[in-house]
């Protein structure tokens, strides 16, 4: 009786809520429990919320003026294109150890606080009464698993710890003090390791080994452990353990978590059910359980297709898959399909930058592009304003490639760096450098007499690139240079680049453009292959020299320098400084040819969904998309429509 | 005659090694291998990737292997039934093709159905009243079939169903019965759902089909036996059931080697459009992500079923006719 009676209690709330407004929860809202589990509380198969929060839960804070307290209930409704985008899901909860706050301070989300000393010693306090998803309890021993048994374990991690583990190739002690606490320490200072926490795909450095134990060899022996490995269709055990302990994949609804919402469908599938996390740590300013939202549907289908089925609103929150090319008919279904689309600042550092190879095989073009004077010139050839009206509706804005205004690093000198058109002073620069020999159609000669015909790669992605190429090659003709675009396929144009065969390619700007001192300034030095304007230096730096070549111009090296610096730099104002440095230097020596930033990224909203702010910016790290905005606190509206 | 059975059957496993070697080379042909192109691909999102897990990953797949090895490791798990393992969805090739290949099957099945029963008797009608206005509008529309692409249909379907009715046409059942185990009401909320993209997918072959149809009764009528079984004084009807009917048949029949492929791939491109859960998006998918064994295996399934089609359909033209029969007689 009992049973039916909590269960039509919870109906006639749902009935009841869209009438009730803000201001009058009904019962079941003030006492916090989410009305989902009225059922499974009165049968018993779930405790009371008091027993399922922690101790210590995490009340998140009203962070914007437009926010309000929102109703439980509701399926939110979204797409990806691929089974695998599921790990979307991880990265939109944003349940992190640390995480990044609107103002990108990171703080303890996951952790009830820590402790840095130096950026040496962390203590990590967890949260009293802390549990899984399970219901299991989340501690230390989550921790210690981990550190013993997956990253010390030959057979997991052959090729050992993660990178943000190691300083100068070193990993951390690793200390238990008690159950909710732990400790790692460094002999030098490790300012990767927070960031990569608070990272959208995080190192995580705790399992859930209460699960994870059931198919590790070291606790049910290494016969039982291959023995459920062959029988489940892998080759081994280690196969098996790796495809089940992904947590960031997010594909095996057996593992527990501690995101808000908890993935119930295994791959391979076309639609994702993720339902509430029942024992989620975070309760809104009335103390009541987030999140707001009982359900999210991730619908499988073809990318292409998303815009289209966004426009019919088959999406209650979209931004994956939706180019700025889709806004104009993506604002056409607006008001047929009950939805809102806005516009977010990408963080890109420049949504297109073109990176002159200064590692091309030819010697002669090589030269040239080692030459300040030239890098500059061609920058300066670039008319930044045509582009942006043409081909981002003047909603850009026009940029050297460096951060931007919302970063506390942003000087509008580094923006305004050589990136003002001016065809005159292009072609002095180029005078200057000897390139004064012009052919019969007004194209200058290089030093061995062949025509200045500059081949630009593209990874054929998208017409965006093609189209600010042709309006490249307009302004570069003033200057007397022939720019050919060459589009080919991702991992075509990458290999290219790498092995030098490319004297030129385009591709987005720094991946952030809104950087703290705190976080890593490795993209401004020649650090890793992928870096497109040296990926042999990059190479060199990245396989401790190893491979590659070592940077060969000093502003590259002072890059490398100033990057090792800020690795062992104490105190925000030390770090403050060189990365003012790099980006300086970066502004100054134009390794890189930013054309416009601050490019819009379209959010497609539903006219139900509250709480998704109206101006944001649309960020991978830091930011985790819409992690960093808190989805949990999104909720339905079910007065709308 | 079993001669000849056996001696086409051992020519299948030169073509189908033949066409092993083929359908890998192909597969491995763009640079680089499925990690590659996964991390550019997360790359391109802006997305990292933890080294440490791409080098375990390579040594655990053998992608470190050289080509010949990996070839030689796939064709011989093959023969064991073996059909390797998914990159992309961590799992054995066979689990992740099998609920797709069941619906998959249904589609095309209902497809082909749903074909002939339109096909036949427009292709009937337009032979025996050649030139009337019946024909001659059935012949455009059956041109408006074929020059329509499969596709553009879909999306126009697409298109008016959401404009027109507010309705979305994609997937191919309820959103409950996803990943649910089969169910009456499952199959039937799937054949609910499974008209639009068979009328989609069926206009091509339909149009198709009536042309053929048509022509191949065309010369029949004409010949000299119809005339004289016509001034005999046999009934129309029966007479044309009875013998050009069935003489104009053999094309029908020479279409099922082709039929048992297609009912296993499904349309692709419409599939894509229409987002059908079928097979034909994973292979597209799995083509563009480098998912080699994934890809592999189901091109060589394919491959087996054109080999095994098209030697049915042989033997049973055989059967259904004996001037293939004598002539082959003769030949030998």
């Amino acid at each position: 009786m009992k049973v039916g009676a909590a269960a039509i209690a919870a109906m006639a709330w749902l009935a009841l809520a869209p009438a009730a407004g803000a201001d009058a929860p009904a019962p079941a809202a003030r006492a916090g429990e989410p009305p989902m589990f009225a059922f499974d509380i009165a049968s018993g198969a779930l405790p009371p919320l008091a027993r399922r929060l922690p101790d210590v839960p995490l009340v998140v804070k009203p962070q914007r003026t437009d926010w309000s307290p929102g109703h439980y209930g509701g399926t939110l409704r979204t797409m990806m294109a691929k089974d695998r985008d599921i790990r979307f899901m991880v990265v939109y909860g944003y349940a992190r150890l640390v995480g990044y706050d609107e103002n990108l301070r990171i703080v303890p989300d996951l952790l009830e606080s820590i402790d840095n000393v130096d950026d040496r010693v962390f203590t990590l306090h967890l949260r009293p009464g802390h549990k899984w998803s399970d219901g299991k309890p989340f501690t230390s021993a989550d921790f210690k698993f981990y550190w013993d048994d997956v990253a010390n374990n030959r057979d997991l991690s052959p090729f050992g710890l993660p990178q943000a583990l190691k300083v100068d190739g070193h990993g951390p002690r690793f200390e238990v003090l008690d159950e909710r606490t732990v400790r790692y320490t460094w002999d030098a200072p490790n300012p990767q390791f927070l960031p990569a926490l608070a990272a959208p795909s995080p190192l995580y450095i705790y399992r859930p080994a209460h699960y994870l134990r059931n198919y590790h060899a070291r606790y049910i022996g290494l016969d039982k452990a291959n023995a459920q490995a062959v029988a489940a269709g892998s080759r081994d055990w280690i196969g098996y353990y790796q495809k089940l302990d992904e947590q960031y994949r997010f594909d095996n609804p057996a593992l527990p978590t501690l995101e808000p919402w908890v993935n119930t469908t295994a791959m391979p599938s076309t639609r994702f059910v993720l339902t509430r996390n029942p024992y989620f740590h975070r309760v809104d300013e009335q103390g009541r359980q987030l999140p707001y939202i009982d359900r999210v549907e991730v619908r499988i289908t073809e990318d292409k297709l998303i815009p289209a089925k966004t426009g019919s609103g088959e999406s209650d929150l979209q931004a994956r898959y939706l180019r700025f090319d889709d806004y104009t008919f993506l604002k056409q279904g607006e008001a047929r399909n009950h939805y809102h689309v806005r516009l977010w600042d990408k963080a890109l550092g420049s949504q297109l930058a073109l990176y002159p190879n200064l590692n091309v095989a030819d010697p002669v073009w090589r030269k040239l592009m080692r030459d300040v004077r030239f890098r500059r010139a061609l920058s300066l050839a670039v008319n930044r304003h045509e582009i942006n009206e043409v081909v981002y509706f003047g909603l850009a804005r026009e940029s050297a490639n460096t951060v931007l205004a919302r970063s506390p690093l942003f000087r509008p000198e580094f923006r305004a760096a050589w990136s003002k058109l001016d065809v005159a002073k292009a072609n002095a620069l180029l005078d200057e450098l000897g390139l004064n020999k012009r052919n019969d159609d007004g194209v200058r000669l290089l030093p061995d007499g062949r025509p200045m015909e500059l081949i630009v790669d593209t990874s054929g992605e998208s017409t965006e690139e093609t189209d600010v190429l042709e309006l490249v090659r307009d302004s570069w003709r003033k200057v007397g240079i022939a720019l050919y675009a060459r589009p080919s396929q991702r991992e075509v144009f990458r290999r290219r680049v790498y092995s030098g065969m490319s004297m030129m390619s385009i591709w987005s700007g720094l991946s952030n453009g809104i950087p703290t001192p705190e976080m890593s300034p490795a993209e401004l030095a020649p650090t890793a292959q992928e870096q497109l304007q040296w990926p042999m230096w990059g190479q060199y730096f990245q396989n401790r020299r190893a491979g590659g070549e070592a940077p060969a111009l000093p502003e590259a090296q002072t890059l490398v320098d100033l990057y090792r610096e800020w690795e062992v730099a104490k105190g925000y104002a030390a770090r403050e400084k060189i990365w003012l440095e790099m980006l300086g230097i970066n502004a100054d020596q134009v390794f890189t040819i930013g054309i416009v930033s601050r490019a819009p990224q379209p959010i497609v909203v539903s006219d139900a969904l509250r709480n998704v702010p109206a101006e944001a910016v649309y960020s991978w790290d830091p930011g985790a998309y819409f992690g960093m905005y808190r989805p949990e606190t999104f909720w339905l509206d079910t007065r709308a429509n | 005659m079993l001669r000849y059975i056996v001696k086409r059957v051992l020519l299948m496993i030169p073509t189908l090694i033949a066409v092993s070697v083929i359908v890998f080379t192909i597969i491995q042909l763009p640079p680089g291998n499925y990690l590659e192109s996964y991390i550019a691909e997360l790359q391109a999102q802006g997305e990292t990737v933890d080294q440490q897990k791409v080098d375990f990953l390579r040594q655990y797949y053998g992608l470190d292997k050289p080509l010949p090895q990996q070839y030689l490791r796939w064709a011989g798990g093959m023969l064991k039934g073996d059909f390797g393992y998914s990159f992309e969805f961590n799992m054995p090739v066979t689990k992740v093709v099998g609920d797709r290949m069941f619906l998959t099957i249904i589609i095309s099945l209902v497809t082909v159905l749903f074909t002939w029963a339109i096909a036949f008797p427009i292709g009937i009608y337009s032979a025996t009243h050649q030139y009337s206005w019946g024909d001659y509008g059935l012949s455009l529309l059956g041109f408006l079939g074929i020059a329509i692409p499969n596709f553009m249909l879909a999306l126009i379907m697409m298109y008016v169903a959401n404009v027109y009715f507010g309705t979305s046409i994609g997937g191919l059942m309820d959103p409950q019965y996803i990943g649910k185990p089969w169910t009456w009401d499952k199959l039937m909320s799937v054949l609910a759902h499974s008209w639009i993209p068979v009328v989609v997918i069926g206009t091509g072959g339909t149009a198709g089909m009536i042309r053929r149809l048509r022509a191949n009764l065309l010369d029949e009528l004409k010949k000299q036996y119809v005339v004289t079984a016509r001034a005999k004084g046999l009934p129309p009807g029966k007479l044309l059931r009875k013998y050009p009917l069935r003489m104009a048949l053999n094309f029908f029949v020479s279409d099922i080697g082709s039929l048992l492929p297609q009912i296993i791939s499904g349309a692709e491109i419409t599939a894509v459009v229409l987002s059908l859960p079928t097979t034909g998006p994973m292979l597209l998918a799995a083509l563009k992500s480098q998912d080699m064994y994934l890809a592999g295996s189901f091109l060589m399934f394919l491959a087996v079923l054109i080999v095994i089609g098209v030697l049915v359909s042989d033997l049973a033209l055989m059967a259904l006719d004996p001037r293939i029969r004598l002539t082959g007689g003769i030949s030998r």
